[in-house]
């Protein structure tokens, strides 16, 4: 007879969106070490308390949520100690070898990054991840409204900085 | 909103943006995480099987020593997913738990597994008390392994920041009624831990 772990199933399922979850990481942090470190503190997190999980409601959705509440501490805590965040290195993305698709993918994640945390974070979870407004919302805690106008502004900001560079 | 021409384009232009996230391997930090462990094997159905195995008792004071702790205990919860039984029966820990218990301090950063009291028991070994998942438990040095001597279910955490340590800092009694019928004196301070650490937990 073998003892079944309670948690197994869970974590076999976030190990499957772990891509998805470091994709996400990266939009919100713009860093690939911060978003795995993001990523870990989340998966750290999630694995104390997978007993707040209601089986059948989407795994990701809440995974996001605490992503996305684990980056608001950090943002604070780095604020607090005068922390400043590294913007992600040019060099690592652009060699010989580039193409235009990889040109266009820089700059649309330059023009990510200089947007603030409150609108990155919609863009992250509705354009990135694809999730619905409803979901979206839920996600952040926030009202569906509040997420569609943040959303408008993110937007436009990006249309802006994005049509100036070409 | 009814999404213009313009939104859609942008929609697929930050999607392709962060779609080599996708592609790119994922660190082995974040897998080991995640790992689902092999089956625990159930103690009392694996003694049952070994004693109606053996052709005649030959059990000595070790055989029911190490019973007995483990019956006194509830036999392992189960829920604990680094460990493994050895061949003798007694139970050890698996590779991350026993990188854990071999190499963390009490004052680390949360972890997978957070290690907090350690100390000496009448023995003479090592034991440490370890969190993983949702288990908590108490482990012994004897040679190269971490033998399990007691595991529970941990109580469940606060949600926010600093979870894990208010999950470290309120043990199951099993696992404290297991640390007071064990240790010899006090536990470890800092400095004790930190060079028992570094002599390998070897004494």
């Amino acid at each position: 007879m073998t003892m079944a772990d309670p948690d197994a199933d869970v974590r076999e399922q976030i190990a499957e969106l772990l891509p998805r979850l470091r994709r996400f990481g990266r939009a919100l942090a713009r860093t690939r070490e911060d978003a795995d470190d993001l990523v870990q503190i989340a998966i750290e997190k999630a694995l104390v308390r997978t007993g707040q999980w209601t089986p059948g409601t989407r795994l990701d959705s809440w995974m996001f949520r605490i992503m996305q509440n684990a980056w608001i501490d950090e943002v604070r805590s780095r604020r607090r100690h005068g922390e400043t965040f590294v913007p992600e290195e040019e060099a690592e993305h652009v060699g010989v070898s580039t193409t235009d698709a990889q040109i266009d993918a820089l700059a649309v994640r330059k023009a990510v990054a200089q947007l603030s945390d409150e609108h990155r974070a919609v863009v992250a979870l509705v354009l990135v991840e694809g999730l619905a407004y409803q979901e979206a919302a839920q996600v952040l805690d926030i009202p569906i409204g509040t997420l569609t106008s943040r959303l408008a502004r993110a937007r436009e900001k990006l249309q802006d900085m994005l049509e100036v560079r070409q | 909103m009814t999404p213009t021409h313009d939104d859609d384009e942008l929609r697929r232009r930050v999607s392709a943006a962060y779609d080599e996230v996708l592609h790119e391997p994922v660190p082995d930090r974040l897998k080991r995480l995640l790992e689902v462990p092999a089956p625990v094997v159930d103690l009392a159905a694996e003694r049952a099987r070994r004693r109606a195995a053996a052709s005649k008792p030959r059990w000595t004071w070790a055989h029911w020593g190490g019973m007995a702790a483990s019956l006194a205990i509830g036999v392992v919860a189960g829920a604990l997913f680094m460990q493994r039984a050895g061949s003798d029966g007694v139970v050890v820990a698996g590779s991350s738990l026993t990188h854990a218990l071999d190499a963390q301090l009490a004052s680390d950063a949360p972890a997978s597994v957070s290690v907090h009291l350690s100390f000496v028991d009448r023995e003479g070994r090592y034991c440490r008390t370890f969190t993983a998942s949702s288990t908590a438990g108490l482990a012994c040095r004897d040679g190269a392994h971490w033998n399990i001597i007691a595991t529970a279910t941990a109580p469940a955490s606060a949600p926010g920041s600093g979870a894990m340590r208010q999950a470290a800092s309120s043990l199951p009694k099993p696992v404290l009624d297991a640390v007071d019928a064990k240790i010899a004196g006090n536990a470890l301070d800092a400095a004790q831990e930190r060079a028992a650490r570094d002599r390998g937990w070897r004494r």
